[in-house]
């Protein structure tokens, strides 16, 4: 599997850095090898991005040194580590959505003559690296037309422009339905057959050991494992990663549900029922209508036209306002743009959903908040810290906790794990179960066919906006839910 | 712990270091009468600007508080002519102000106009317009002595407009940092998506945000109106300016979701200090204006800096 044996192409000693007096890294150490996929995983807050923004140049290390091709280097700006040939795919795509593909590729380094562009020669080339990947998308596009499995690759095809020989993708896969990630790793493995390296940041380790070759593990900014993949199976990684503490993740199935009245019923363009203290997933590709149904559930968006019953009487929700009323929650899919206040306080945040009388009731919302923070063992410095400074898994919990301050019953949780840590994925589905068990109805959306056959009762398969079948949890399997998420039949 | 003393008071700083250095420079800063003149000039743009404030905390901006405040000042100065007793005068110019403020809101809002900057745009020359269609483009002076006591008039030694300011500023801190309807209005500006799908509702608190800045428009035209005797149409050009000013001056943020009532009536004493001082230094008018845009990019400069060193 791995070209060139053993050439190193860089190499991270003795890395430290920390932001203001916190420790975010101790003394890593990493080693990359020439043409191999190496995945980094750590729990939030682990140090990955870090390091890999150290490697990028976009910060700065303390201490340590990078060695590239045998020569030490100080990357401090991206642009630097750019021309090493180090490229950084990030989360946030760097692309301007205006702009063509071709562009897009060549941004900031068009081929010219004397000031005037080689149109000719970036569309050529755009269309060439395009091929390469194995991509047939039509380079004159705008950004903004393509979908964000293609801007990933607009983005790859960017860094091949500049010779990169080391391509580091923080968590690809995350945004991506199943068949676009596996497209993905066509990709990953073509760019390995050119001998270019690739670092891989995931959550999900079963990609990891499909796609990687060797994996390293970061915990608390210390550097835990690096191993053949071959050698180390997933409980190691997730013992590796999560340290001795033991994660039950199991324990949530055990009971069977004691199921209730309806709580909500949805008919017209799609029809659904879920019973207090039921789970029921949400299944479907990308693009297949999952947020969009939770959204017009929800009172707002696109979404299917669709009645609405609430404990058996039909209600009229045009608004959120008018559904969190009614004792609906949604924890939304991209909780940066959608969930919280980033810049407002982690109480602000809880408290936001629950306006009670004209003046705030400072002293009540900061008990209630204190423990409910204590309740999701959110990890913060207090209530009055900015939520953009918690980790993604608090982050989350913080929604959740708005929603339970707002005491919501029916709970539409659209990817709620999306991007976040083993532990406190672990303990969302605990909590999602708690709820369930306290008499609440929950939809929960997701893409990781995974997570919905761990914490679903029932599965709603959904495609091109319809439902394509249910399962029942006993007779669902990863395969029967693709089947229908394809349109085939049950 | 000093970080955050600075981050809160850095606009209190600037003021304090520009009254010492005025006072240095001339005998005739520190006087009682030129510290009371200063507040009472500098009364009008904090008025403004307390609106100015809750518009630029939802991420907004309000380019029409001075020709609000030109329609109003025509509005009340015909009214009181025509025998209009002063109480209905003042209430009908500050009824004005709220209305033609919230019909921004409601462009804002119920057009989805892409930005606020379009619908008070608009509404900074319709306003205007009809301040000088109103007046035929000439002053109305002469009013009665009852309305002018709120520009000119004082309890003491302390004008009416500086007991004003004072009172809405009090009024707007609680409504801003106590009231469930003030933290709406931040969380709106930290990020609107969010605060939709937490049940705020988004339209009718950002129409509710530009009544009040169309509101404090019209008080400041009474305070002026009172001040110069005169209901002028061309009361307060560059109103819209100097108020967002002092906004950012003090301290607030063009993004949204941060901002003080301190930190804003600080900005709008910044202003007037400055103005005042290099009146005392005999700077002419031209190079007052040179030295007020200095100051303003220079103030929010020292505010990124700051903001970026304590991250």
């Amino acid at each position: 599997m791995i070209a060139n044996g053993s050439s190193i192409l860089l190499e991270l000693r003795g890395i430290s850095k920390s932001f203001s007096g916190v420790q975010v890294l101790d003394a890593v150490d990493l080693e990359i090898r020439a043409g191999e996929v190496h995945a980094l995983v750590g729990e939030n807050g682990a140090g990955k991005s870090t390091l890999m923004n150290i490697a990028s140049g976009v910060v700065s290390a303390d201490a340590g040194e990078i060695i590239w091709l045998g020569r030490p280097v100080r990357p401090a700006r991206p642009r630097d580590a750019q021309e090493l040939g180090i490229a950084f795919v990030h989360q946030e795509l760097a692309l301007v959505p205006q702009l063509s593909a071709a562009e897009n590729i060549f941004l900031g380094r068009h081929p010219s003559d004397a000031g005037w562009v080689r149109w000719r020669e970036i569309r050529d080339r755009a269309r060439e690296l395009l091929g390469e990947l194995g991509c047939d998308l039509d380079e004159r596009l705008p950004v903004a037309a393509l979908s964000l499995a293609e801007q990933q690759l607009v983005e790859i095809a960017r860094a091949l422009a500049f010779q990169a020989r080391l391509i580091i993708m923080d968590e690809p896969t995350a945004p991506l339905a199943a068949h676009d990630a596996e497209n993905l790793f066509r990709t990953i493995g073509r760019l390995r057959d050119r001998g270019v390296s690739v670092i891989f940041i995931s959550h999900r380790l079963k990609e990891i050991a499909r796609i990687a070759d060797r994996v390293t593990v970061l915990r608390d900014g210390r550097h835990v494992l690096t191993a053949d993949v071959g050698a180390v199976d997933e409980d190691g990684l997730v013992r590796a990663m999560a340290g001795n503490e033991l994660l039950k993740f199991e324990a949530t199935l055990a009971a069977p549900p004691t199921l209730g009245a309806e709580a909500i019923r949805v008919e017209g363009e799609v029809a659904l029922s879920v019973r207090r203290g039921e789970v029921v997933g949400l299944a479907g590709l990308a693009g297949a209508g999952r947020t969009e149904l939770l959204e017009a559930i929800f009172g707002f968006g696109s979404g299917p036209r669709i009645r609405l019953f609430v404990d058996g009487r039909a209600v009229t929700v045009r608004t959120p306002r008018d559904a969190i009323r009614k004792g609906l929650a949604l924890v939304p899919d991209d909780r940066k743009l959608k969930g919280l206040v980033l810049g407002a306080s982690l109480g602000t945040n809880i408290a936001l959903a629950t306006p009670r009388g004209l003046f705030i009731r400072a002293r009540e919302e900061a008990a209630a908040a204190e423990r409910l923070v204590g309740e999701l063992r959110i990890k913060a410095a207090g209530l009055d810290q900015p939520v953009k400074y918690l980790s993604g898994g608090n982050q989350q919990k913080a929604v959740l906790a708005k929603w339970l301050y707002a005491e919501a019953s029916v709970f539409l949780l659209d990817e709620p794990t999306r991007g976040i840590d083993v532990r406190s994925k672990a303990e969302i589905y605990e909590l999602v179960r708690a709820l369930a068990a306290r008499g609440a109805a929950v939809i929960i959306a997701s893409s990781e066919t995974e997570e919905l056959l761990r914490v679903a009762d029932r599965i709603v398969v959904l495609h091109r906006r319809r439902i394509a079948g249910e399962l029942d949890r006993a007779a669902a399997t990863e395969e029967s839910i693709l089947q229908l998420a394809m349109g085939g039949e049950k | 712990m000093s970080k955050r003393v600075l981050r809160r008071f850095g606009p209190l700083f600037g003021l304090v270091a520009l009254c010492a250095v005025l006072t240095a420079l001339s005998d005739h800063f520190l006087t009682l009468d030129n510290v009371i003149n200063v507040c009472r000039q500098s009364a009008v743009n904090a008025l403004l600007a307390l609106g100015q404030l809750t518009v630029i905390v939802t991420a907004g901006i309000d380019l029409s508080v001075g020709s609000i405040l030109g329609f109003s000042c025509v509005l009340s100065a015909l009214l009181l002519k025509a025998g209009v007793p002063v109480p209905v005068a003042i209430a009908a110019a500050l009824a004005s102000g709220a209305a033609l403020g919230s019909i921004n809101g409601i462009l804002l809002t119920k057009l989805r106009l892409p930005h606020p900057f379009i619908p008070t745009l608009g509404m900074m020359n319709v306003a205007r317009g009809l301040a000088l269609v109103m007046s035929g483009g000439f002053p109305i002076s002469e009013l009665p002595s009852g309305f002018r006591d709120f520009g000119a008039g004082s309890i003491g030694w302390v004008p009416a407009p500086v007991i004003l300011v004072v009172l809405l500023g009090v009024v707007f801190h609680i409504f801003l940092t106590r009231t469930t309807v003030g933290r709406d209005i931040y969380s709106i500006g930290g990020n609107q998506h969010a605060a939709l799908l937490s049940g705020v509702p988004v339209d009718a608190r950002l129409i509710l945000v530009y009544a009040i800045s169309g509101f404090t428009a019209a008080v400041g035209a009474i305070v002026l109106a009172g001040r110069m005797n005169s209901g002028f149409p061309l009361a307060g050009v560059g109103g819209e300016l100097d108020s967002i000013a002092a906004v950012i001056i003090g301290g607030a943020s063009f993004f949204g979701g941060v901002g003080t009532v301190g930190g804003t009536l600080v900005g709008a004493l910044i202003m007037g200090v400055l103005r005042n001082g290099l009146n005392l230094l005999n700077v002419s008018s031209y190079w007052q204006t040179v030295v007020i845009g200095i100051v303003i990019v220079v103030a929010v400069w020292v505010d990124v800096v700051r903001q970026r060193a304590s991250r």
